[in-house]
Parts: C-alpha cells; structure tokens; sequence
C-alpha cells in the first residue's frame, strides 16, 4: 500500500550512541530516519543493537549521545511517548493484573479518560480475542494469549507509532498469520509501524522498507526489491548473508 | 493513498481539572493500592497477626507481672510501638517488593515508556506501601481497643508522626527496591536493620531505664525517634522531645525523598 507522508518523519535518530555500563558499545553514532506512514522493518543477528535502538527511543534506557525525535517532538519530553506504543520482545505482563485491567492500568499510565479506556479496551479485546479472558490474570494465560495481550496493550493508547520487537517469536503459524492481518490494517489506517524480526519471509511480506545492522552500524536500506538488486542476489536470506559477511 | 497527519502531543497542563493532568499518577497509585488488596492475606492480615499476637502475650499475659512504664500500664505502653513496628515494616516491604518484582519482571518498563513524570512514577510507587501501613494500623487499633485502652492524647502530633515515618519508610522501600538485584537484598534490610531497631528503639521498653552507654547508644537509632513520636502522639510520654524527634524524622525523610527522587529522574539503576 502507498502512502502519503508528512514531511516530519515519524521517527528521527541522530547520531544516536549507547555505551552500556560495562564498556560495551552498543550503538555508535547511529542515524536513522523512519517517514511517517511507512512499515519499517530493522534486520540484524542478536546483539546487532536493534532492541538497544528500541529501548532508547521509549525511554527504557539511558543513551550517550544524540537526538531522538518523535514526530518532531524530543524523545524526553514526557508527551513524546505518548506517540509511541511498544510491545517487547519478551512477554512483560504484570503479573498481579487481569487481562483487562493489564489494558485499563496502561491506558490510566497513558493519560485516558477511564470511560474511553474501558471502551477501548473491549475493543482490544474483541479484536485479539481475549474477551473471555477478562478476568484471567496473565501468568495463566497460554502463550498466544499472551502475546496477543502484549500487542493490545501497545495498541491500547492507539499510538501512531507502533514498534513490535519480534512480535511473532514463538507463536504458531495461525496466530502469526492473525498478527500480520492486524498489523497489516492498522498500518493502512495510517499507523507508522517499526518491526524487528529474525524471519525473513516477515519482513518481506510486511516491510515497505527494510534496514540491516549490525554492531551497531547500519548497513543498507532499501525496500526489499532494492536490497536485493543492489547486492546482485534473488531472495532476501542471500541480501542478509552478504551483508552480514561483508560487515563481519 | 492515506495521508498521514503529524500527530501533536496533548498539553497535560491544558487539562481543567487535577485529575486529567495527572491520570498516570492515579492509575500507578491503583496498581499499587490494588496489590495491596490482592493479595490481603500476605500484605494485611499476616502483620495484623502477628502484631496483635505481641499485644495479647506481652501485654495480656506479661503486662501484669510487669510494672508500669512512666505510670502507664505495660500493656497500653506497649500498643504505639508495636503499630509503629507493623507500619514502617509494611511500608517498607511492600515498597521493597513491589519495585523489586516490578524490575525482575520487567513490567516496570510498561510505566517508565509511558508519559508519566519522573516524579509521577516514584510518588505512584510509594504510595502503595502507605496505603497498606495505614490500613494495618487501623485495624491493629481497632482490634487492640477493647483489650487494651489506648488513649490518643496529641492527634496533630500523631498525624505528622505518623506521616513522616510513611514518607521515611516508603520512600526507603522504593530505593531499596531500585537497587536490590535479589529478593535476599530486599529482605536483608528489613530483616537485619529494620526490625533489630524496632526492638532496640524501645517498643517494649523505655530507654530511660538502660543504662550508660547503652541508653546513649539508643539515641543514633533513627526507630527510637520514630517509636517516641507516634508514642507522645497516642500516650502524651516521650523518651526525648517530640520536637527533636520530628525533626529528626522529617531530616531523613528528606534524604529519602530526595535519593528516590534523583533515581527517577536519571533512571540510574532503573535503566540500562
């Protein structure tokens, strides 16, 4: 799907540089620029420093050095994350809440009204079918649900900048196929989606356009026909081992 | 084609009410408050056990054979101490664990990526283990009347006494919960400091009657100020002046506020 976009990116990195605590350089002068409206995937192997890149944008770690900018907006300014909803990699509930107070509490965190937090969150529910589930605290919920919890609570405050740290990791192939459609229509009602994934076939079927890194550098950008004309190979899994060897 | 609209932030400060400008703040203070209720059994009525216990042995059984203590009966000396003992504890605890499991599970993150203020989110936090110090105290008072008849003889001393050691305590549990990186560390302070000092600080006794250096000793125990306070406070009696022992009070909870609130607004030990 084409879309229209602002000239205020959605999301904008300058020189952005994580030295953690024990020395080691997680990110290095890193820029990036994500267009407002687009679906944009980040590929790299473990450590590559994507969920360190995530973890600075929402605010869950302390950078070095640059500038993040959300919609034009300074990344500390309190108000900027509220632009944001992110649903992590591992599966972070709060293990005293119930399916729908995990949704009501996040919406109360994110400044709703309780009325359309109460709406909104039947809706979230509905929509990933939890509703049967209202009352069931997370630490009993299988897998999926859980999952699928994590992506509504993200959804909940209706960000218009969604990031999904390896939404899709170690679900089944049905409930993969669910996320994407979902994912898929809040992107074509004009949410900006930041994806990080390990599977391929993902990005490709979801990304606009698709960035590898690695230690912390960026390596290309392009949409996925791109990347692939631009390192003279057929499928994707050959653009991300050339890549990847080439930065080795 | 869709266009994309930029998004703006909504000014917090446009909001007419109190309320809509600190709705976060609510939410976390419910999240905390409602742990608490949750889970009744741990965080209310096993405290209100126990302390009601040493009101029924120490004061029932033993307060008759022991003497008055500044012409008060034992088992009426004894109540103030003991519901300072159970409320700093639960401050604490609460305070300690709930940060603690917060962090070791990471569902803290969901309140640190939010738009809340640095000092939303640590005022939010402490409030929790006040709520649970207060309900404990009014129910061990309210259990603890008809054995036992406790005057309240300074009510504007006992509410600042009391409101100064929720601060010093809740506040103390937030940071140690920040920076505990097991629950033995959490459960070392309250174990081996907390509650030695309650029992050094004169809940059962008065300081007055030890003797050199030990009586001199007890004045650097921060729970002898605490105890004393919320004792004048109930009884109208008092080791040292009420005055110095506020002051003493409101000095540490000072440090506390300020050390939990430097931790929030730089996410040291909070953040990566």
């Amino acid at each position: 799907m084409d879309h229209a976009t602002t000239s205020t990116p959605a999301l904008e990195l300058r020189g952005l540089t994580k030295r953690y605590d024990d020395g080691f350089l997680a990110l290095e002068g890193f820029d990036l620029t994500v267009p407002a409206g687009e679906f944009f995937g980040l590929l790299g192997p473990n450590g590559a420093g994507k969920t360190t890149l995530i973890s600075a944008v929402c605010n869950l770690i302390r950078t070095t050095d640059g500038e993040i900018r959300i919609f034009g907006h300074d990344h500390r300014v309190p108000g900027a994350r509220r632009l944001i909803g992110l649903a992590e990699q591992d599966i972070n509930l709060d293990r005293f809440l119930d399916v729908e107070e995990t949704l009501l509490y996040h919406g109360g965190y994110y400044g709703m009204e309780p009325a359309h937090a109460k709406r909104r969150a039947k809706e979230m529910m509905e929509i990933f079918d939890l509703s049967a589930k209202a009352k069931t605290r997370a630490p009993k919920l299988s897998g999926g649900m859980r999952r699928r919890l994590l992506i509504a609570r993200a959804l909940m405050h209706e960000p218009p900048l969604l990031i999904l740290d390896e939404p899709t990791a170690g679900v089944d192939f049905e409930l993969r196929l669910d996320l994407w459609q979902y994912i898929r229509r809040l992107h074509g009602e004009g949410t900006t989606v930041l994806l990080t994934t390990h599977y391929l076939e993902e990005a490709e079927e979801l990304c606009n356009e698709i960035a590898l890194i690695r230690g912390g550098q960026l390596l290309a950008r392009d949409s996925a026909d791109g990347l692939r004309a631009h390192y003279g190979v057929d499928t994707l899994a050959d653009v991300y081992v050339k890549a990847m060897a080439a930065a080795a | 084609m869709s266009a994309v609209q930029t998004p703006t932030i909504p000014d917090p400060a446009g909001h007419e009410t109190l309320v809509g400008r600190h709705r976060g703040l609510i939410a976390l203070t419910g999240r905390e408050v409602a742990r608490v209720t949750k889970l009744w059994q741990q965080t209310i009525a096993a405290p209100v056990v126990s302390s009601f216990l040493f009101i029924l042995v120490f004061g029932l059984s033993l307060g008759s054979r022991i003497s008055g203590v500044d012409g008060i009966d034992y088992d009426v000396f004894i109540v103030p101490g003991l519901v300072t003992m159970a409320m700093v504890q639960a401050a604490y605890s609460n305070n300690s664990s709930s940060v603690f499991q917060a962090r070791f599970d990471r569902y803290i993150n969901d309140v640190l990526a939010s738009p809340m203020k640095s000092w939303e989110v640590n005022l939010g936090l402490s409030l929790g283990g006040a709520v649970r110090a207060v309900i404990i105290a009014v129910v061990l008072v309210l259990l603890a009347l008809p054995i036992v008849d406790v005057p309240v003889r300074e009510p504007v001393v006992l509410v600042l006494a009391v409101a100064l050691s929720l601060v010093l305590f809740s506040s103390l549990g937030v940071i140690v919960g920040v920076y505990a990186q097991s629950w033995d560390h959490a459960s070392f302070v309250q174990n081996i400091v907390i509650v030695p000092l309650s029992f050094l600080g004169g809940t059962f006794y008065s300081v007055d009657t030890l003797p050199s250096p030990w009586q001199e000793i007890s004045h650097v125990n921060p729970l002898f100020f605490v105890i004393n306070a919320v004792r004048y406070g109930f009884l109208g009696v008092s080791d040292v002046s009420v005055w110095l022992s506020l002051a003493v009070m409101a000095a540490i909870a000072a440090v506390m506020v300020a050390w939990s609130s430097w931790l929030f607004a730089t996410g040291k030990k909070l953040k990566a």
